[in-house]
């Protein structure tokens, strides 16, 4: 006989799932942040005795052409890459949602002038505006943010504003401008929260991408000036030695790619149990 | 059953708006008055423009055409928030009038808080009551000093909380339900949730539409019952829009019969069941069906 | 006496996990029309649900027989080919169970031929004619989304019927419809039901339908069917508390 599952039995599932995709990515974090205290070497030390050690048991990792720690690096190349796009999703989220919200619920002028400007960020393709962007700044990490956020902002502004579209005429509004509360009291304390749970997963789901641009910026040179630790530039400063050592390519890149995955498991486990 | 005092009324109300494929009029010349502590009935099928014209009453829409008065004064063109402090609207779907993320008492504090019948003094014990409610929250066993937090006076300028209780539980509710989400609550308490809502509002009409309609038999009866006591004991006028014909007949003074945005037939609730005039009226009638 | 159609002994069930049927009992008779008559969580719709071995839920105890065959304990593929054909059901809402953009005449024929029979677009325009609707070429060749709720609704009772039935099952088949639409599609009901000799079952919250059309009803409260009887009988000395209270809760004519 086929087994049923009850939808409380499908919750238990997927919040456990979900604690544990959040766990994972707290670890991630914490890892970021406290990166020098687990760091076994001085990530920015060179040294030409040490030049592209193998793993071993100094070196987990090895070490790249100018001897440095291929582990220590990744760690603290770990809190550049996760603070950066932390902070870039958050301040994209809260620009995005606010002015989403804004054109959502007056509409009128305010709102296509924004939605316009949107679709022009939407009309080119993500990456190519963050290199053209990032290329007139001139490099450098603010200048990756600068330039993925432009665009990022606007698809925080869609969702929050086709939501706010959808419950602005619900009847508990309704009743809100009928009991006399003020617009902004009915933006704050009844449309926010209750548009706020679907926005914020979105953000979830966006750090992942967030994070391969900003390592793909890295990687084209256009992010992280080096000697600073960062995975995308990592990668890029060892490629040209991969035959020699792989290791200086692979571990940066292991991490890249196992961030990434726990941060749209997280996402996408939020989402299902949202939808449920 | 009313005084002869004109509370509410509307002269020559027009509205059209177009979609795709036609031109929609939901309403054409509709005249209505309602009187001091009346129920005024409103009975078509869907798309006759009852529910658009109580819109139009709180100025939640807007009419082409027309003039609304209120105590003989006109206020065509006011905002909902001002239409608010005389009239409320009940909704059909009750559980979504209420977002869905507050606590019933945070929504009625919100209704409450400008309406200056309620209000005395500022004499704030907010904190006693939100200490209440966090107990409650916790447990089941501390209903006792809950309700005795809730006797405090809490005065916001508002209706305060002493009063809210009251209303909670002249509709007929325990102030427990205070605690609870929408969804937490029956079909039939979230809707008399939403009447003592509008109650704490200071609202003196009611509009309602459809507000039974999506309730078993016996919780409609129960809430036809309160609309009834209500007009008794706090005076207040309701509107009252249905398509059950044999619900409006045996709970309102007068019935307005509406077909495609046009009023076909008014006056008393006894002569509409009994000596219909419009052949409209008469399918109406025909086609209850009755116990 | 008519010969037993369907019986029902002792049927418990419970969805999900939650028992929602106890110890439910009654006969229809071929071509008898039985109402259920509850408010909403009484379990009315579960109960059609287990006669239609639909959705999840499971039939715990007792059972349910159809001409003295067992419907929980037959095969799928046996069940499925019952339904349809010789057990119709008219859902609460038709819109559902059409696809909005597709023409109706395909929808029908394809429903038809699933259940192994011909197409005969005599039959259909006929089916379409005995609900009640005017001009059934152009309605068949129409799409759901371009008619009303009401004659959408008349199209799942005409397509339900289209197999001739011997038991319909009705899932407050009126309750999403005007009151003008509503009365004129019961009278149809009902007449189709005495005509073809059909059995109905039907589920519904409104007393003055089950009065009109029913031979027998049955009171459901809470997952039990608390008074059955004769349909006059029961409206006119109620045993139960409840069943008297449902009565005076049905606003009526002064």
């Amino acid at each position: 006989m086929k087994k049923i599952r009850s939808p409380r039995q499908k919750k238990k599932i997927l919040k456990i799932r979900m604690a544990a995709a959040a766990l994972a990515a707290m670890i991630l974090v914490l890892t970021a942040v406290f990166a020098e205290a687990f760091a076994p070497n001085d990530p920015y030390k060179t040294s030409a005795a040490l030049i592209r050690t193998a793993p071993c048991r100094e070196f987990l990792f090895g070490t790249d052409n100018l001897g440095r720690c291929v582990f220590s690096r990744v760690l603290v190349g770990a809190r550049t890459t996760i603070s950066a796009t932390v902070f870039l999703v958050a301040v994209s989220f809260l620009i995005g949602t606010i002015v989403g919200m804004l054109g959502g619920y007056f509409g009128g002028i305010l709102d296509e002038v924004m939605m316009r400007i949107a679709d022009v960020m939407l009309a080119f393709p993500q990456m190519v505006v963050a290199i053209a962007v990032a290329g007139i700044l001139g490099g450098g990490l603010a200048g990756a943010m600068i330039a993925l956020g432009i665009t990022m902002w606007t698809g925080f502004a869609r969702l929050a504003r086709s939501h706010t579209l959808s419950i602005r005429n619900e009847p508990y509004i309704e009743a809100a401008r009928l009991c006399g509360v003020s617009p902004v009291e009915i933006l704050g304390r009844h449309i926010l929260p209750n548009i706020l749970a679907p926005v914020l997963t979105s953000a979830l789901t966006q750090i992942g991408t967030t994070m391969i641009g900003i390592s793909g910026l890295s990687f084209l040179g256009l992010g992280v000036v080096p000697p600073q630790a960062e995975w995308g530039s990592m990668i890029s400063e060892a490629r040209a030695y991969i035959q020699i050592a792989p290791w200086a390519v692979l571990f940066p890149a292991l991490a890249t790619i196992l961030t990434i995955v726990v941060f749209n498991y997280l996402g996408d486990a939020v989402m299902e149990y949202r939808e449920l | 059953m009313g005084s002869e005092e004109i509370i509410l009324g509307g002269i020559q109300l027009n509205k059209t708006y177009k979609t795709k494929e036609r031109i929609v009029r939901p309403l054409q010349n509709i005249d209505f008055c309602l009187h001091e502590g009346e129920i005024l009935g409103i009975v078509g099928e869907s798309g006759s423009g009852k529910s658009t014209l109580l819109r139009v009453i709180a100025c939640l829409e807007k009419a082409d055409s027309g003039k609304l008065l209120l105590h003989g004064r006109e206020y065509t063109g006011s905002s909902p928030s001002f239409a608010g402090r005389y009239m409320q609207m009940i909704f059909q779907d009750a559980y979504a009038s209420f977002d869905p993320r507050m606590k019933m008492i945070d929504s009625l504090r919100e209704a409450g808080r400008r309406n200056t019948r309620g209000a005395a003094g500022k004499n704030c014990d907010a904190a006693a009551l939100r200490e209440a409610g966090r107990r409650n929250t916790r447990g089941e066993n501390s209903k006792d000093c809950d309700a005795a937090a809730l006797r405090k006076p809490h005065r916001r300028g508002g209706t305060d909380d002493s009063r809210i209780t009251e209303i909670v539980r002249e509709v007929g509710l325990s102030e427990d339900l205070l605690w609870r989400r929408p969804r937490e609550l029956s079909g039939g308490q979230c809707q008399r949730m939403s009447i003592a809502r509008a109650l704490c509002g200071g609202a003196e009409i009611l509009l309602c539409d459809e507000i039974t309609s999506a309730l078993d038999v016996t919780t409609q009866a129960q809430v036809v019952q309160l609309l009834q006591r209500l007009r008794r004991k706090e005076k207040v006028s309701i509107l009252f829009v249905s398509h059950d014909l044999a619900l409006v007949g045996s709970l309102c003074d007068r019935i307005m019969v509406m077909k495609d945005g046009v009023c076909v037939e008014e006056g008393s609730s006894g002569k509409i069941l009994g000596q219909p005039e419009n052949e409209y009226t008469e399918l109406l009638l025909k086609s209850l069906i009755l116990l | 006496m008519a010969k037993e159609l369907l019986k029902i002994r002792n049927l418990y069930a419970s969805y999900g996990e939650e028992p929602v049927l106890l110890d439910i009992s009654f006969d229809i008779p071929e071509g008898g029309i039985f109402c259920i008559v509850g408010e909403s969580g009484s379990g009315k719709s579960t109960l059609l649900k287990a006669v239609l071995g639909l959705d999840r839920v499971l039939v715990t105890g007792g059972d349910i027989l159809y001409e003295g065959r067992s419907l929980p304990g037959m095969p799928d593929r046996e069940h499925r080919k019952l339904l349809g054909r010789e057990i119709g059901l008219i859902p609460q809402n038709p819109a559902g169970s059409f696809n909005p953009t597709r023409r109706l005449r395909a929808q029908i024929r394809e429903t038809v031929e699933s259940q192994g029979m011909a197409y005969s677009e005599k039959a259909a325009v006929e089916a379409f004619g005995a609900v009640g609707l005017t001009n059934p070429e152009k309605v068949l060749s129409s799409r759901p989304y371009e008619l009303s709720g009401g004659m959408n609704q008349r199209i799942a009772i005409a397509a339900a019927l289209l197999p001739e039935p011997r038991l319909l099952l009705c899932d407050e088949a009126t309750s999403a419809l005007d009151v003008v639409t509503a009365g004129a599609v019961v009278d149809e009901l009902f007449s189709l039901s005495r005509s073809r000799n059909t059995a109905l079952l039907m589920v519904t919250h409104h007393l003055g339908i089950a009065k009109r059309m029913s031979d027998r009803i049955g009171i459901m409260k809470d997952g039990q069917l608390i008074e059955t009887g004769s349909t006059e009988e029961v409206l006119a000395r109620p045993r139960e508390e409840y069943t008297r209270r449902l009565l005076a809760a049905v606003p009526r004519l002064s």
